[in-house]
Protein backbone atom coordinates (compact mmCIF):
# COMPACT_ATOMS: atom_id res chain seq x y z
CA UNK A 1 0.00 0.00 0.00
CA UNK A 2 2.66 2.44 1.08
CA UNK A 3 4.61 1.58 -2.04
CA UNK A 4 1.69 2.31 -4.36
CA UNK A 5 0.95 5.54 -2.50
CA UNK A 6 4.56 6.66 -2.82
CA UNK A 7 4.51 5.72 -6.51
CA UNK A 8 1.37 7.75 -7.21
CA UNK A 9 2.80 10.64 -5.23
CA UNK A 10 6.08 10.47 -7.18
CA UNK A 11 4.14 10.71 -10.47
CA UNK A 12 2.08 13.63 -9.20
CA UNK A 13 5.00 15.61 -7.76
CA UNK A 14 5.47 17.97 -10.74
CA UNK A 15 1.79 18.97 -10.46
CA UNK A 16 1.60 19.52 -6.73
CA UNK A 17 5.05 20.81 -5.82
CA UNK A 18 6.38 24.29 -6.52
CA UNK A 19 9.32 24.47 -8.92
CA UNK A 20 11.87 24.92 -6.18
CA UNK A 21 10.66 21.83 -4.34
CA UNK A 22 10.60 19.81 -7.52
CA UNK A 23 14.27 20.62 -8.04
CA UNK A 24 15.04 19.29 -4.60
CA UNK A 25 13.07 16.11 -5.16
CA UNK A 26 14.97 15.57 -8.42
CA UNK A 27 18.26 16.02 -6.58
CA UNK A 28 17.13 13.60 -3.87
CA UNK A 29 16.34 10.93 -6.46
CA UNK A 30 19.68 11.32 -8.20
CA UNK A 31 21.64 11.30 -4.96
CA UNK A 32 19.63 8.29 -3.75
CA UNK A 33 21.10 6.21 -6.56
CA UNK A 34 24.59 7.33 -5.58
CA UNK A 35 23.96 6.56 -1.91
CA UNK A 36 22.49 3.21 -2.91
CA UNK A 37 25.70 2.16 -4.62
CA UNK A 38 27.71 3.12 -1.54
CA UNK A 39 25.36 1.20 0.69
CA UNK A 40 25.52 -1.81 -1.60
CA UNK A 41 29.29 -1.95 -1.29
CA UNK A 42 29.09 -1.87 2.50
CA UNK A 43 26.02 -3.99 2.95
CA UNK A 44 26.49 -6.63 0.26
CA UNK A 45 30.25 -6.75 0.16
CA UNK A 46 31.33 -5.40 3.54
CA UNK A 47 33.46 -2.86 1.71
CA UNK A 48 33.66 0.62 3.20
CA UNK A 49 34.41 3.07 0.43
CA UNK A 50 36.00 6.31 1.50
CA UNK A 51 36.41 7.59 -2.02
CA UNK A 52 33.10 6.93 -3.68
CA UNK A 53 32.90 10.41 -5.22
CA UNK A 54 35.55 9.14 -7.61
CA UNK A 55 32.98 7.18 -9.64
CA UNK A 56 30.29 9.81 -9.27
CA UNK A 57 32.64 12.57 -10.41
CA UNK A 58 34.11 10.49 -13.24
CA UNK A 59 30.61 9.78 -14.50
CA UNK A 60 29.80 13.47 -14.39
CA UNK A 61 33.01 14.56 -16.12
CA UNK A 62 32.95 11.79 -18.72
CA UNK A 63 29.37 12.52 -19.78
CA UNK A 64 29.90 16.28 -19.85
CA UNK A 65 33.08 15.93 -21.89
CA UNK A 66 31.14 13.65 -24.19
CA UNK A 67 28.34 16.17 -24.68
CA UNK A 68 30.89 18.92 -25.21
CA UNK A 69 33.17 17.20 -27.68
CA UNK A 70 31.20 14.46 -29.41
CA UNK A 71 28.86 16.05 -31.92
CA UNK A 72 25.27 14.93 -31.68
CA UNK A 73 25.74 12.72 -28.61
CA UNK A 74 22.23 11.97 -27.41
CA UNK A 75 20.97 12.39 -23.86
CA UNK A 76 20.89 8.71 -23.03
CA UNK A 77 24.21 7.93 -24.72
CA UNK A 78 25.84 10.67 -22.63
CA UNK A 79 24.41 9.28 -19.41
CA UNK A 80 25.45 5.80 -20.46
CA UNK A 81 28.94 7.03 -21.34
CA UNK A 82 29.28 8.41 -17.81
CA UNK A 83 28.28 5.08 -16.33
CA UNK A 84 30.53 3.16 -18.68
CA UNK A 85 33.65 5.19 -17.91
CA UNK A 86 33.00 5.02 -14.16
CA UNK A 87 32.32 1.28 -14.41
CA UNK A 88 35.49 0.73 -16.40
CA UNK A 89 37.54 2.66 -13.85
CA UNK A 90 35.75 0.66 -11.15
CA UNK A 91 36.93 -2.50 -12.88
CA UNK A 92 40.53 -1.34 -13.28
CA UNK A 93 40.92 0.06 -9.77
CA UNK A 94 38.89 -2.88 -8.49
CA UNK A 95 41.68 -5.19 -9.60
CA UNK A 96 43.83 -3.55 -6.91
CA UNK A 97 41.04 -3.04 -4.41
CA UNK A 98 39.79 -6.63 -4.21
CA UNK A 99 42.79 -7.73 -2.19
CA UNK A 100 42.00 -5.24 0.55
CA UNK A 101 39.45 -5.28 3.28
CA UNK A 102 38.42 -3.12 6.22
CA UNK A 103 40.35 0.05 6.90
CA UNK A 104 42.91 -0.69 4.21
CA UNK A 105 40.21 -0.92 1.59
CA UNK A 106 38.77 2.40 2.76
CA UNK A 107 42.16 4.08 2.63
CA UNK A 108 43.08 2.77 -0.80
CA UNK A 109 39.77 4.08 -2.16
CA UNK A 110 40.66 7.40 -0.52
CA UNK A 111 44.07 7.36 -2.20
CA UNK A 112 42.53 6.70 -5.62
CA UNK A 113 39.90 9.34 -5.04
CA UNK A 114 42.48 11.94 -4.09
CA UNK A 115 44.71 10.96 -6.99
CA UNK A 116 41.99 11.42 -9.60
CA UNK A 117 40.65 14.52 -7.85
CA UNK A 118 44.09 16.12 -7.98
CA UNK A 119 44.39 15.31 -11.67
CA UNK A 120 40.93 16.69 -12.44
CA UNK A 121 41.71 19.80 -10.42
CA UNK A 122 45.06 20.47 -12.07
CA UNK A 123 44.31 19.40 -15.64
CA UNK A 124 42.66 22.70 -16.46
CA UNK A 125 42.79 22.38 -20.27
CA UNK A 126 40.36 19.49 -20.23
CA UNK A 127 38.42 19.75 -17.00
CA UNK A 128 38.38 23.49 -16.44
CA UNK A 129 40.01 23.01 -13.03
CA UNK A 130 38.47 25.19 -10.33
CA UNK A 131 36.24 26.97 -12.83
CA UNK A 132 34.47 23.75 -13.68
CA UNK A 133 32.59 23.01 -16.88
CA UNK A 134 29.34 24.62 -17.86
CA UNK A 135 27.41 25.50 -21.02
CA UNK A 136 27.27 21.95 -22.31
CA UNK A 137 24.37 20.83 -24.48
CA UNK A 138 21.26 19.35 -22.92
CA UNK A 139 19.93 17.21 -25.76
CA UNK A 140 16.27 16.31 -26.10
CA UNK A 141 15.24 12.77 -25.33
CA UNK A 142 12.96 11.29 -28.02
CA UNK A 143 11.87 14.78 -28.90
CA UNK A 144 11.03 15.67 -25.30
CA UNK A 145 12.84 18.72 -24.01
CA UNK A 146 15.00 18.01 -21.00
CA UNK A 147 15.10 21.70 -20.21
CA UNK A 148 11.64 21.39 -18.72
CA UNK A 149 12.14 20.53 -14.99
CA UNK A 150 9.10 18.25 -14.90
CA UNK A 151 10.31 16.23 -17.91
CA UNK A 152 13.78 16.00 -16.44
CA UNK A 153 12.28 14.85 -13.16
CA UNK A 154 10.36 12.03 -14.86
CA UNK A 155 13.37 10.89 -16.85
CA UNK A 156 15.55 10.89 -13.71
CA UNK A 157 12.85 8.99 -11.86
CA UNK A 158 12.68 6.33 -14.59
CA UNK A 159 16.44 5.96 -14.97
CA UNK A 160 17.04 5.81 -11.22
CA UNK A 161 14.07 3.48 -10.83
CA UNK A 162 15.51 1.03 -13.36
CA UNK A 163 18.95 1.21 -11.74
CA UNK A 164 17.48 0.66 -8.27
CA UNK A 165 15.52 -2.30 -9.58
CA UNK A 166 18.72 -3.83 -10.94
CA UNK A 167 20.41 -3.20 -7.59
CA UNK A 168 17.52 -4.89 -5.82
CA UNK A 169 17.56 -7.77 -8.29
CA UNK A 170 21.30 -8.16 -7.73
CA UNK A 171 20.76 -8.85 -4.04
CA UNK A 172 18.50 -11.75 -5.07
CA UNK A 173 20.93 -13.38 -7.47
CA UNK A 174 23.31 -16.16 -6.42
CA UNK A 175 26.16 -13.71 -7.03
CA UNK A 176 24.56 -11.24 -4.62
CA UNK A 177 24.36 -13.97 -2.02
CA UNK A 178 28.02 -14.82 -2.51
CA UNK A 179 28.84 -11.17 -1.83
CA UNK A 180 26.88 -11.27 1.41
CA UNK A 181 28.66 -14.44 2.43
CA UNK A 182 31.98 -12.69 1.79
CA UNK A 183 30.87 -9.88 4.02
CA UNK A 184 30.00 -12.17 6.91
CA UNK A 185 33.07 -14.37 6.61
CA UNK A 186 35.53 -13.96 3.80
CA UNK A 187 37.73 -16.89 4.82
CA UNK A 188 34.81 -19.26 4.88
CA UNK A 189 33.46 -18.06 1.54
CA UNK A 190 36.88 -18.65 0.05
CA UNK A 191 37.05 -22.09 1.62
CA UNK A 192 33.65 -23.18 0.34
CA UNK A 193 35.03 -22.50 -3.11
CA UNK A 194 33.57 -19.16 -4.12
CA UNK A 195 35.77 -16.90 -6.12
CA UNK A 196 35.86 -14.11 -3.58
CA UNK A 197 37.95 -11.68 -5.60
CA UNK A 198 35.89 -12.04 -8.77
CA UNK A 199 32.67 -11.43 -6.83
CA UNK A 200 34.11 -8.32 -5.22
CA UNK A 201 35.34 -7.12 -8.59
CA UNK A 202 31.90 -7.50 -10.14
CA UNK A 203 30.36 -5.65 -7.21
CA UNK A 204 32.89 -2.82 -7.55
CA UNK A 205 32.32 -2.53 -11.29
CA UNK A 206 28.56 -2.57 -10.89
CA UNK A 207 28.52 0.08 -8.17
CA UNK A 208 31.02 2.13 -10.17
CA UNK A 209 28.73 1.98 -13.19
CA UNK A 210 25.63 3.09 -11.27
CA UNK A 211 27.54 5.83 -9.45
CA UNK A 212 28.65 7.07 -12.85
CA UNK A 213 25.04 7.11 -14.06
CA UNK A 214 23.99 9.17 -11.07
CA UNK A 215 26.97 11.50 -11.59
CA UNK A 216 26.00 12.04 -15.23
CA UNK A 217 22.40 12.75 -14.24
CA UNK A 218 23.65 15.13 -11.58
CA UNK A 219 25.71 16.99 -14.19
CA UNK A 220 22.62 17.50 -16.35
CA UNK A 221 20.65 18.45 -13.26
CA UNK A 222 23.11 21.16 -12.20
CA UNK A 223 23.97 22.09 -15.81
CA UNK A 224 27.42 22.72 -14.40
CA UNK A 225 30.12 20.57 -12.82
CA UNK A 226 33.18 21.41 -10.78
CA UNK A 227 35.70 19.53 -8.69
CA UNK A 228 33.14 19.44 -5.88
CA UNK A 229 31.53 16.47 -7.64
CA UNK A 230 34.67 14.41 -7.18
CA UNK A 231 36.24 15.70 -3.96
CA UNK A 232 36.42 14.28 -0.47
CA UNK A 233 33.37 16.30 0.57
CA UNK A 234 31.19 14.39 -1.87
CA UNK A 235 32.65 11.11 -0.62
CA UNK A 236 31.65 12.12 2.90
CA UNK A 237 28.18 13.29 1.88
CA UNK A 238 27.30 9.93 0.43
CA UNK A 239 28.37 8.25 3.64
CA UNK A 240 26.15 10.61 5.63
CA UNK A 241 23.18 9.93 3.39
CA UNK A 242 23.51 6.18 3.57
CA UNK A 243 23.99 6.18 7.34
CA UNK A 244 21.18 8.59 8.16
CA UNK A 245 18.70 6.53 6.20
CA UNK A 246 19.89 3.25 7.62
CA UNK A 247 22.42 1.00 5.93
CA UNK A 248 20.52 -2.16 6.74
CA UNK A 249 17.46 -1.21 4.70
CA UNK A 250 16.92 -1.16 0.97
CA UNK A 251 15.15 2.21 0.98
CA UNK A 252 17.62 3.65 3.51
CA UNK A 253 19.67 5.57 0.91
CA UNK A 254 16.53 7.20 -0.52
CA UNK A 255 15.33 8.32 2.91
CA UNK A 256 18.87 9.39 3.81
CA UNK A 257 19.38 11.42 0.67
CA UNK A 258 15.97 13.03 1.21
CA UNK A 259 16.84 14.05 4.75
CA UNK A 260 20.30 15.17 3.72
CA UNK A 261 19.15 17.36 0.82
CA UNK A 262 16.27 18.93 2.75
CA UNK A 263 18.27 19.40 5.94
CA UNK A 264 21.22 21.02 4.21
CA UNK A 265 18.87 23.27 2.24
CA UNK A 266 16.84 24.44 5.23
CA UNK A 267 19.64 24.63 7.76
CA UNK A 268 21.80 26.63 5.37
CA UNK A 269 18.95 29.06 4.78
CA UNK A 270 19.04 30.32 8.35
CA UNK A 271 22.61 29.71 9.50
CA UNK A 272 26.04 29.68 7.91
CA UNK A 273 27.13 27.06 10.37
CA UNK A 274 24.64 24.44 9.29
CA UNK A 275 27.36 21.82 9.08
CA UNK A 276 27.81 22.15 12.83
CA UNK A 277 24.18 21.24 13.48
CA UNK A 278 24.45 18.58 10.85
CA UNK A 279 27.49 17.05 12.53
CA UNK A 280 25.67 17.01 15.87
CA UNK A 281 22.63 15.33 14.34
CA UNK A 282 24.87 12.78 12.72
CA UNK A 283 26.66 11.97 15.99
CA UNK A 284 23.33 11.53 17.75
CA UNK A 285 22.11 9.20 15.01
CA UNK A 286 25.22 7.05 15.12
CA UNK A 287 25.09 6.96 18.93
CA UNK A 288 21.44 6.20 19.46
CA UNK A 289 20.15 4.89 16.15
CA UNK A 290 23.00 3.04 14.43
CA UNK A 291 20.47 1.59 12.00
CA UNK A 292 19.41 5.05 10.88
CA UNK A 293 15.99 6.65 10.62
CA UNK A 294 14.44 3.56 9.11
CA UNK A 295 15.85 1.58 12.01
CA UNK A 296 13.89 3.80 14.43
CA UNK A 297 10.72 3.47 12.38
CA UNK A 298 11.00 -0.32 12.15
CA UNK A 299 11.73 -0.62 15.87
CA UNK A 300 8.57 1.30 16.75
CA UNK A 301 6.43 -1.12 14.77
CA UNK B 1 73.43 22.94 -4.02
CA UNK B 2 72.20 25.65 -1.66
CA UNK B 3 68.63 25.36 -2.88
CA UNK B 4 68.95 21.64 -2.53
CA UNK B 5 69.99 21.84 1.13
CA UNK B 6 67.35 24.45 1.95
CA UNK B 7 64.65 22.47 0.18
CA UNK B 8 65.77 19.37 2.02
CA UNK B 9 65.47 21.26 5.33
CA UNK B 10 62.00 22.51 4.39
CA UNK B 11 60.97 18.96 3.68
CA UNK B 12 62.48 17.78 6.92
CA UNK B 13 60.62 20.39 8.96
CA UNK B 14 57.29 19.64 7.33
CA UNK B 15 57.99 15.93 7.65
CA UNK B 16 58.59 16.25 11.39
CA UNK B 17 55.38 18.20 11.80
CA UNK B 18 53.57 15.50 9.89
CA UNK B 19 55.16 12.93 12.12
CA UNK B 20 53.88 14.65 15.26
CA UNK B 21 50.33 14.60 13.94
CA UNK B 22 50.38 11.15 12.37
CA UNK B 23 52.16 9.45 15.27
CA UNK B 24 49.07 10.09 17.42
CA UNK B 25 46.82 8.77 14.67
CA UNK B 26 48.84 5.63 14.16
CA UNK B 27 49.19 5.02 17.90
CA UNK B 28 45.44 5.17 18.36
CA UNK B 29 44.84 2.96 15.36
CA UNK B 30 47.40 0.43 16.51
CA UNK B 31 45.62 0.06 19.82
CA UNK B 32 41.97 0.49 19.05
CA UNK B 33 41.84 -0.28 15.31
CA UNK B 34 39.90 2.94 14.95
CA UNK B 35 40.90 5.40 12.31
CA UNK B 36 40.13 8.74 13.87
CA UNK B 37 39.11 11.04 11.02
CA UNK B 38 38.77 13.89 13.50
CA UNK B 39 42.42 13.59 14.51
CA UNK B 40 43.59 16.53 12.41
CA UNK B 41 40.81 18.63 13.91
CA UNK B 42 42.49 18.23 17.28
CA UNK B 43 45.67 19.49 15.67
CA UNK B 44 43.75 22.53 14.49
CA UNK B 45 42.29 23.02 17.95
CA UNK B 46 45.85 23.11 19.32
CA UNK B 47 46.70 25.95 16.95
CA UNK B 48 43.57 27.93 17.81
CA UNK B 49 43.94 27.38 21.56
CA UNK B 50 47.49 28.64 21.29
CA UNK B 51 46.28 31.74 19.44
CA UNK B 52 43.79 32.36 22.22
CA UNK B 53 46.41 31.85 24.94
CA UNK B 54 48.74 34.21 23.17
CA UNK B 55 46.01 36.81 23.08
CA UNK B 56 45.10 36.39 26.74
CA UNK B 57 48.42 35.58 28.42
CA UNK B 58 50.86 36.82 25.83
CA UNK B 59 53.26 33.93 26.26
CA UNK B 60 53.84 31.32 23.57
CA UNK B 61 55.63 28.91 25.90
CA UNK B 62 52.78 28.81 28.40
CA UNK B 63 50.53 27.91 25.50
CA UNK B 64 52.91 25.17 24.39
CA UNK B 65 52.43 23.48 27.74
CA UNK B 66 48.77 24.18 28.48
CA UNK B 67 47.06 23.94 25.08
CA UNK B 68 48.07 20.39 24.14
CA UNK B 69 46.86 19.24 27.56
CA UNK B 70 43.48 20.85 26.94
CA UNK B 71 43.31 19.20 23.53
CA UNK B 72 44.29 15.85 25.01
CA UNK B 73 41.55 16.25 27.60
CA UNK B 74 39.00 16.80 24.83
CA UNK B 75 40.33 13.67 23.17
CA UNK B 76 39.78 11.73 26.39
CA UNK B 77 36.22 13.06 26.60
CA UNK B 78 35.61 11.97 23.02
CA UNK B 79 36.86 8.46 23.74
CA UNK B 80 34.96 8.12 27.00
CA UNK B 81 31.59 9.50 25.93
CA UNK B 82 31.40 8.83 22.19
CA UNK B 83 33.76 6.16 20.94
CA UNK B 84 33.32 3.83 23.90
CA UNK B 85 29.56 3.88 23.50
CA UNK B 86 29.69 2.69 19.91
CA UNK B 87 32.60 0.29 20.46
CA UNK B 88 30.26 -2.69 20.60
CA UNK B 89 28.77 -1.69 17.25
CA UNK B 90 32.00 -2.46 15.42
CA UNK B 91 34.67 -0.48 13.66
CA UNK B 92 32.46 0.96 10.95
CA UNK B 93 30.35 2.72 13.53
CA UNK B 94 33.39 4.02 15.40
CA UNK B 95 34.92 5.18 12.15
CA UNK B 96 31.74 6.91 11.07
CA UNK B 97 31.13 8.76 14.32
CA UNK B 98 34.52 10.44 14.01
CA UNK B 99 33.20 12.01 10.79
CA UNK B 100 30.51 13.73 12.80
CA UNK B 101 33.08 14.87 15.34
CA UNK B 102 35.24 16.27 12.55
CA UNK B 103 32.29 18.35 11.32
CA UNK B 104 31.44 19.61 14.77
CA UNK B 105 35.00 20.64 15.65
CA UNK B 106 35.75 22.26 12.30
CA UNK B 107 32.52 24.22 12.33
CA UNK B 108 32.90 25.27 15.98
CA UNK B 109 36.30 26.68 15.11
CA UNK B 110 34.74 28.75 12.32
CA UNK B 111 31.98 29.80 14.67
CA UNK B 112 34.25 30.93 17.50
CA UNK B 113 37.25 32.33 15.64
CA UNK B 114 35.81 33.16 12.22
CA UNK B 115 37.00 31.98 8.84
CA UNK B 116 39.84 34.46 8.33
CA UNK B 117 43.43 33.26 8.87
CA UNK B 118 44.71 34.41 12.26
CA UNK B 119 48.23 35.74 12.73
CA UNK B 120 50.30 33.92 15.33
CA UNK B 121 53.64 35.67 15.71
CA UNK B 122 56.82 33.66 16.09
CA UNK B 123 58.01 33.85 19.72
CA UNK B 124 60.61 36.64 20.04
CA UNK B 125 63.40 34.32 21.17
CA UNK B 126 63.12 32.38 17.89
CA UNK B 127 62.29 35.14 15.44
CA UNK B 128 65.86 35.41 14.16
CA UNK B 129 67.57 33.53 11.39
CA UNK B 130 70.50 31.19 11.14
CA UNK B 131 73.08 30.95 8.38
CA UNK B 132 73.17 27.55 6.74
CA UNK B 133 75.48 26.87 3.77
CA UNK B 134 75.45 30.53 2.90
CA UNK B 135 71.71 31.10 3.05
CA UNK B 136 69.51 32.50 5.76
CA UNK B 137 67.22 30.02 7.43
CA UNK B 138 64.47 30.96 9.92
CA UNK B 139 65.39 29.85 13.42
CA UNK B 140 61.81 28.90 14.21
CA UNK B 141 61.84 26.11 11.64
CA UNK B 142 64.96 24.71 13.20
CA UNK B 143 63.16 24.85 16.52
CA UNK B 144 60.31 22.77 15.06
CA UNK B 145 62.88 20.24 13.93
CA UNK B 146 64.63 20.13 17.28
CA UNK B 147 61.43 20.05 19.28
CA UNK B 148 59.91 17.25 17.20
CA UNK B 149 63.06 15.20 17.57
CA UNK B 150 62.80 15.63 21.35
CA UNK B 151 59.19 14.44 21.25
CA UNK B 152 60.22 11.48 19.11
CA UNK B 153 62.93 10.59 21.63
CA UNK B 154 60.44 10.94 24.48
CA UNK B 155 57.95 8.70 22.70
CA UNK B 156 60.60 6.10 22.01
CA UNK B 157 61.59 6.17 25.67
CA UNK B 158 58.01 5.83 26.92
CA UNK B 159 57.15 3.07 24.50
CA UNK B 160 60.32 1.05 24.97
CA UNK B 161 61.22 1.59 28.60
CA UNK B 162 58.17 2.28 30.71
CA UNK B 163 55.43 0.01 31.98
CA UNK B 164 52.79 2.01 30.12
CA UNK B 165 54.76 1.64 26.90
CA UNK B 166 55.04 -2.10 27.34
CA UNK B 167 51.30 -2.36 27.95
CA UNK B 168 50.56 -0.27 24.89
CA UNK B 169 52.86 -2.30 22.68
CA UNK B 170 51.41 -5.52 24.00
CA UNK B 171 47.88 -4.26 23.40
CA UNK B 172 48.79 -3.33 19.84
CA UNK B 173 49.85 -6.87 19.08
CA UNK B 174 47.12 -8.69 21.03
CA UNK B 175 44.47 -6.64 22.72
CA UNK B 176 42.38 -9.49 24.07
CA UNK B 177 45.34 -11.20 25.66
CA UNK B 178 46.40 -8.04 27.46
CA UNK B 179 42.86 -7.60 28.68
CA UNK B 180 42.76 -11.21 29.86
CA UNK B 181 46.00 -10.70 31.78
CA UNK B 182 44.24 -8.17 33.95
CA UNK B 183 45.03 -4.83 32.37
CA UNK B 184 42.20 -2.34 32.41
CA UNK B 185 42.16 -1.95 28.61
CA UNK B 186 39.34 0.63 28.41
CA UNK B 187 41.42 2.85 30.67
CA UNK B 188 44.53 2.33 28.56
CA UNK B 189 42.49 3.11 25.42
CA UNK B 190 41.36 6.34 26.98
CA UNK B 191 44.89 7.20 27.97
CA UNK B 192 46.25 6.43 24.51
CA UNK B 193 43.54 8.53 22.91
CA UNK B 194 44.52 11.33 25.29
CA UNK B 195 48.19 11.01 24.39
CA UNK B 196 47.39 10.80 20.67
CA UNK B 197 45.31 13.96 20.70
CA UNK B 198 47.86 15.61 23.00
CA UNK B 199 50.48 14.99 20.31
CA UNK B 200 48.14 16.44 17.68
CA UNK B 201 47.57 19.50 19.87
CA UNK B 202 51.30 19.87 20.38
CA UNK B 203 51.85 19.81 16.64
CA UNK B 204 49.09 22.37 16.24
CA UNK B 205 50.67 24.78 18.71
CA UNK B 206 54.07 24.71 17.05
CA UNK B 207 52.52 24.77 13.58
CA UNK B 208 50.60 27.98 14.37
CA UNK B 209 53.43 30.44 13.70
CA UNK B 210 54.78 28.26 10.87
CA UNK B 211 51.65 27.63 8.80
CA UNK B 212 49.03 30.29 9.43
CA UNK B 213 46.10 29.39 11.67
CA UNK B 214 42.97 29.00 9.55
CA UNK B 215 39.92 26.69 9.44
CA UNK B 216 41.18 24.73 6.45
CA UNK B 217 44.40 23.65 8.16
CA UNK B 218 42.82 20.48 9.55
CA UNK B 219 41.67 19.04 6.24
CA UNK B 220 44.91 20.07 4.61
CA UNK B 221 47.08 18.06 6.95
CA UNK B 222 44.52 15.25 7.39
CA UNK B 223 45.05 13.88 3.93
CA UNK B 224 48.85 14.04 4.22
CA UNK B 225 48.51 12.34 7.58
CA UNK B 226 46.58 9.48 6.07
CA UNK B 227 49.19 9.14 3.39
CA UNK B 228 51.87 8.94 6.10
CA UNK B 229 50.09 6.45 8.34
CA UNK B 230 49.06 4.21 5.47
CA UNK B 231 52.39 4.31 3.68
CA UNK B 232 54.27 3.64 6.90
CA UNK B 233 51.84 0.97 7.98
CA UNK B 234 48.86 1.55 10.24
CA UNK B 235 49.91 1.25 13.84
CA UNK B 236 53.64 1.34 13.17
CA UNK B 237 55.51 4.21 14.79
CA UNK B 238 58.72 3.47 12.89
CA UNK B 239 56.68 3.49 9.71
CA UNK B 240 55.27 6.89 10.63
CA UNK B 241 58.80 8.28 11.05
CA UNK B 242 60.02 6.95 7.71
CA UNK B 243 56.86 7.86 5.79
CA UNK B 244 56.76 11.37 7.28
CA UNK B 245 60.30 11.90 6.11
CA UNK B 246 59.42 10.59 2.63
CA UNK B 247 56.27 12.68 2.27
CA UNK B 248 58.02 15.78 3.61
CA UNK B 249 60.76 15.44 1.01
CA UNK B 250 58.33 14.50 -1.73
CA UNK B 251 56.19 17.58 -1.21
CA UNK B 252 59.22 19.83 -0.78
CA UNK B 253 61.04 18.72 -3.92
CA UNK B 254 57.82 18.10 -5.82
CA UNK B 255 56.95 21.78 -5.52
CA UNK B 256 60.46 22.71 -6.64
CA UNK B 257 60.45 20.60 -9.79
CA UNK B 258 56.87 19.93 -10.86
CA UNK B 259 54.74 22.51 -9.01
CA UNK B 260 51.58 21.74 -10.91
CA UNK B 261 51.30 18.08 -10.05
CA UNK B 262 53.21 18.10 -6.77
CA UNK B 263 50.18 17.00 -4.76
CA UNK B 264 49.66 13.99 -6.99
CA UNK B 265 52.91 12.35 -5.89
CA UNK B 266 51.92 11.76 -2.30
CA UNK B 267 48.72 9.98 -3.33
CA UNK B 268 50.55 8.07 -6.00
CA UNK B 269 53.10 6.91 -3.45
CA UNK B 270 50.31 5.83 -1.10
CA UNK B 271 48.49 3.95 -3.82
CA UNK B 272 51.64 2.21 -5.04
CA UNK B 273 52.72 1.16 -1.55
CA UNK B 274 49.25 -0.17 -0.80
CA UNK B 275 49.13 -2.09 -4.05
CA UNK B 276 52.55 -3.67 -3.58
CA UNK B 277 52.41 -4.15 0.18
CA UNK B 278 48.85 -3.69 1.45
CA UNK B 279 49.95 -3.39 5.07
CA UNK B 280 52.27 -0.49 4.36
CA UNK B 281 56.05 -0.30 4.57
CA UNK B 282 56.32 -1.38 8.21
CA UNK B 283 52.85 -2.70 8.96
CA UNK B 284 52.51 -6.27 10.11
CA UNK B 285 48.94 -7.29 9.54
CA UNK B 286 46.76 -6.33 6.62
Amino acid sequence: MAGIGAGVLAILFPYILPKFQLRMVTEIIIMALFAMTWKMLLNEGGLFSFGHALYFGLGAYASVLGWLHIKGLSFMSGIFLGGLVAGLVGLILGAFLVRMSGTYFALLTLAFNQLIWAIVWKWRDVTGGDDGLGKFPKPDLLGISMKNPANFYYVSLIIVGICLFICWYFTRTPLGNVCVSIKSNEERAKFIGFNVNASKLILLTLTGFFSGISGALYAQFQEFIATSTIDLGMSTNVLFMAFIGGIGYFWGPLIGSGIFVYLSEYLSSFTDRWEFIFGLIFIVIVLFAPQGILGIVKRKK
Amino acid sequence: METFVIQFLHGLVYGMLLFLVSSGLTLVFGMMSVLNIAHASFYMLGAYFSYQMLKMVGNFWAGLIVCPILVGFLGILMERFLLRRVHAGGHVQEFVITFGILFVINESVKWIWGTEPLPVPIPPALSGSVMIVGSIYPAYRLFILFFSLCVLALMAYVLLKTRLGITVRAAVSDRDMVSALGTNTPFVFMLVMGIGTWLAGLAGVIAGPFISTYPGMALEILVDCFVVTVTGGLGSLLGAVVASFLIGQLSSFGILFIPRFAIVFAFLLMAIVLIIKPSGLFGEKA
